[in-house]
């Protein structure tokens, strides 16, 4: 049982990346999202085209060239002489990219409320911010939270794809020993931390939609 | 004269919803709007509502501008101006748009406690007392959903209520309803007038005009007639 003393503690130093750009990304690209999402659909062409040409990029090339690009590209950029850390560079780009994608779901979630919610606002005189943060917010949560989810659940795997900056998270863990032990072990082993990971997330956001079922 | 307009007139694009559209109303009065479907009954009640904006012509609310002619175009109230005329009209929408996620109270408290011009403890109390006044009592802790189409519609009224309008707007109050609730809600418009608002009912529910209406508008090719 040599490759589990090897195998836990790496595990567990893995994980801490894990979970650290999971929460990260995910503190930091929801309310971003929520600003991307009204500049996307605002009346003023120039800044709903530029919010438009920015998710377009972030969702038509694949996040790991987007990771190489942040760390490596300013190096190839001599007269800047500036370039991220390897870890800014993972932040980012996840930033970048989730807020992308959970944009597109918080436009869909946006356009889906009835306008006589916003023309009842206005009549009884309510600002448009009041009205966006206590009329419209709400309800668009409550409809967006599976879509979310969905997201959610696939930024947990998507965090492997740091080891491309040479950063060791959990499966990397698991790679290593294998490597070292000539053992396919280790990836069934992270195959069910990854399970655990997930089962616990699901029941998270199962909780925070029943939290929005006290109406329909 | 509670509303004077004068005059008023709207258009999408290049098509002319009505033009130099006049009438006035007083205090307490009921007028009913009617006229087929398409002849802009609705907008001329967006257009009172600030929902749109008109081309043409004035909106005076209280001896004060709400939309005023200019030089043949049209210039709106300055913002702050805006906020407090917007107030003096309220409207009870065809589909009520309550807020679904609020129950009943706080439907009825978000625009007073955002405005903040009455104690929290005042407000309370109206929402408490409008409930009462129209049979609601005890469902302040309902949501929308758990509501019959008259009771959303009676909730509606007390949330327009809720800013002392001096102008009630109804579109199409009898839409949703059955036999039993078009008789409740003449009750409560009747009664509404007589705490001196002045009432405008967009219809096109003939039997409704008949048993409700002081004075009858129709609009009909896109100007009005007062019969």
């Amino acid at each position: 049982m040599k490759v589990f003393e090897m195998l836990i503690p790496m595990t567990i130093e893995g994980l801490k990346t894990t979970i650290g750009v999971f929460l990260v990304t995910l503190i930091f690209s929801i309310p971003l999202s929520i600003i991307v999402a009204k500049l996307r659909m605002s009346k003023n062409k120039a800044i709903a085209n530029i919010t438009g040409t920015y998710i377009y990029i972030m969702r038509g090339t694949p996040l790991l060239l987007q990771l190489m690009f942040i760390f490596f590209g300013f190096h190839f950029v001599p007269v800047i002489g500036f370039a991220f850390g390897r870890y800014q560079a993972i932040f980012i780009a996840f930033i970048l990219n989730y807020t992308a994608y959970f944009a597109e779901i918080f436009r869909g979630g946006i356009n889906s409320i009835d306008v006589g919610q916003v023309e009842a606002s206005t009549v009884l005189g309510l600002s448009k911010t009041f009205t966006f943060m206590k009329v419209i917010l709400p309800q668009v949560i409550k409809n967006v939270m599976p879509s979310i989810g969905n997201e959610v659940i696939t930024l947990v795997k998507d965090t492997s794809l740091v080891y491309i900056l040479g950063v060791a998270d959990a499966l990397k863990a698991a790679k290593s020993v294998s490597n070292t032990y000539s053992t396919f072990i280790p990836y069934i082993f992270i195959g069910f931390v990854y399970l655990v990971i997930i089962a616990f997330l699901t029941k998270i956001l199962g909780n925070v939609e029943k939290r929005f079922s006290y109406y329909r | 004269m509670t509303l004077i307009v004068e005059n008023l007139s709207k258009s999408f694009g290049a098509t002319s919803v009505f033009s130099n559209v006049s009438f006035s109303i007083e205090k307490g009065e009921i007028v009913c709007i009617k006229g087929k479907s398409g002849e802009g009954k609705t907008t001329l009640l967006r257009c009172l509502t600030t929902l749109e904006t008109p081309d043409g012509g004035s909106i005076k609310i209280n001896d004060r501008y709400l939309y005023k002619e200019d030089n043949g175009g049209i210039q709106t109230a300055s913002k702050d101006n805006l906020q407090e005329i917007r107030q003096e009209i309220g409207l009870v929408f065809q589909s009520f748009n309550l807020f679904p996620h609020m129950n009943v109270l706080e439907n009825l408290m978000l625009a007073p406690n955002f405005l903040n011009k009455r104690s929290k403890e005042d407000i309370e109390k109206r929402a408490e007392e409008l409930l009462k006044q129209l049979g609601m009592e005890g469902k302040g802790d309902s949501y929308p959903y758990q509501l019959s189409g008259g009771q959303k519609q009676r909730v509606a009224i007390a949330r327009a209520c809720m800013l002392y309008p001096s102008i009630l707007c109804f579109d199409e109050p009898t839409s949703a309803l059955d036999e039993d609730t078009r008789g409740q809600i003449s009750e409560i418009i009747r009664s509404l007038a007589g705490q001196d608002i002045a009432i405008i009912i967009v219809t096109h529910d003939n039997a409704f005009v008949d048993e409700i209406a002081e004075r009858v508008i129709t609009m009909s090719g896109g100007t009005i007639y007062e019969s």
